[in-house]
């Protein structure tokens, strides 16, 4: 058996703060796996993950947002039942949805490195509506980008056919998101920067 | 749901290591291949798999059931085409194969799913991943996994207050914003509480974790994960 010897080296308060975000941020968006507003039009599910991916890259930045995202990833490839529908294991970040999931943590980089104009945390809701939504358009680029290839990739399709499979239906729903995204941190209800 | 169960079954004496091998040597091979006998060689270790791990096959599917409609239309808008012969069926077939392999990939993670606790995964994770890194990942998973039931809760009782006001006859857009404000709120709450209890008790980037150690029988395990890296060449 081994054991660190050495003498303790305590973790900078920031650093907490930020870490603690960080991880339950990843915490809740596991929680919304189990969450499913049921469409009266449409079979596809409404879930919550892609709302967080924008607020994890929103209110964390670009260094503290996609380690919120690589947290969730790693807990569901260990097996928690965090992906959608209340399942882990790596099995399903290999599977066909695996793209999207691998996006999450580099769009919400790209997200928070646009909004705060670097790493330094600035207060999101100062930026304009119209300049949000644009960065989390591109944010919604990368995801596409990411899962629909691989879906095509895994599945043999070509990338018209991967697109009908696992996006068009689910695009509007993300715009819904998108807007709902904006509106919440906005809302001068959340906590942004350190402490 | 499936999640950790003590047991005594062959995976469950594994170390994590061999395991998350086994599973990404798993992958590897079943990405490579889509014709027949491989997958029947698949399916076949599949079943082996599971049953190392205690997991009936059936429990193992219902687990992974959500992932079932994709896998089963994946093939029929492959076969659809514009014009003759409207449905090309070396297309779905192919396609068809392809998503069953995928179905695989999925299914044998229920096995180090039933037989791994998440401290001997984080534990694997940070004796992985050296330094500072590997300790926020490591504690950063532990975190997730104790908050997560209470943030269940959170997003349960949000949901409950807003149906018991007439909530769920309002616009998506209105729902959707009104759950995220609420949830997030209170998760930052806990997370400053989280910080202040973490500083309290010397966060430090060197605790003492549970001792890992290969034992005989994860000799055998990494090699199958390095005989199922070594198909996808062939």
């Amino acid at each position: 058996m081994t054991t660190d010897t050495q003498s303790v080296d305590l973790v900078d308060a920031e650093v907490v703060e930020q870490f603690a975000r960080a991880a339950v941020l990843a915490a809740l968006i596991s929680a919304m796996a189990y969450v499913s507003i049921p469409l009266p039009f449409s079979p596809v599910p409404f879930t919550l993950q892609v709302l967080f991916v924008f607020l994890a890259g929103l209110l964390l930045g670009p260094v503290w947002g996609p380690v919120s995202l690589l947290l969730y990833l790693l807990a569901g490839a260990v097996g928690l039942p965090v992906f959608a529908g209340g399942t882990g294991g790596l099995g399903v970040l290999l599977g066909q949805t695996g793209g999207y999931l691998w996006s999450y943590p580099i769009a919400a980089f790209l997200i928070g490195y646009l909004t705060h104009r670097g790493v330094d945390l600035a207060d999101p809701a100062e930026r304009s509506p119209i300049a949000l939504g644009v960065i989390l358009l591109a944010g919604l680029a990368i995801i596409y980008g990411m899962g629909v290839p691989w879906m095509a990739y895994v599945l043999t399709l070509d990338l018209v056919e991967a697109f009908v499979l696992g996006a068009a239906a689910f695009i509007p729903l993300d715009l819904i998101k998108l807007l709902a995204a904006v509106a919440i941190v906005q809302s001068g209800r959340m906590p942004v920067g350190e402490g | 749901m499936l999640v950790y169960e003590p047991d005594d079954t062959v995976a469950h004496r594994l170390d994590p290591r061999s395991k998350l091998a086994v599973q990404i040597g798993f992958a590897i091979a079943a990405l490579a291949h889509t014709s027949r006998r491989p997958l029947l060689a698949l399916t076949a270790l599949t079943l082996v798999i599971l049953w190392s791990a205690g997991v009936r096959p059936f429990r193992a599917i219902y687990a992974y059931r959500y992932a079932l409609p994709f896998l089963v239309f994946a093939p029929l808008v492959a076969g659809l085409t514009l014009g003759e012969p409207w449905f090309d069926v070396t297309d779905a077939s192919q396609s068809a194969a392809a998503s069953y392999r995928v179905f695989l990939v999925i299914v044998v993670s229920a096995a180090y799913v039933r037989s791994t606790p998440v401290r001997a995964s984080r534990a694997a994770i940070q004796r992985t991943v050296p330094g500072k890194p590997g300790q926020v990942v490591g504690m950063g998973v532990a975190l997730v996994f104790r908050f997560l039931p209470l943030l269940r809760d959170d997003v349960r009782t949000i949901r409950d207050a807003s149906a018991a006001r007439l909530g769920t006859e309002r616009g998506l857009l209105e729902r959707t914003t009104h759950l995220g404000t609420g949830t997030l709120e209170r998760a930052f709450r806990r997370a400053d509480r989280l910080s202040l209890a973490l500083q309290a008790r010397c966060f430090a980037w060197n605790p003492t974790l549970p001792p890992l150690a290969f034992s005989g029988l994860d000799v055998p395990a990494f090699g199958l994960a390095l005989l199922l890296v070594g198909t996808a060449t062939l």
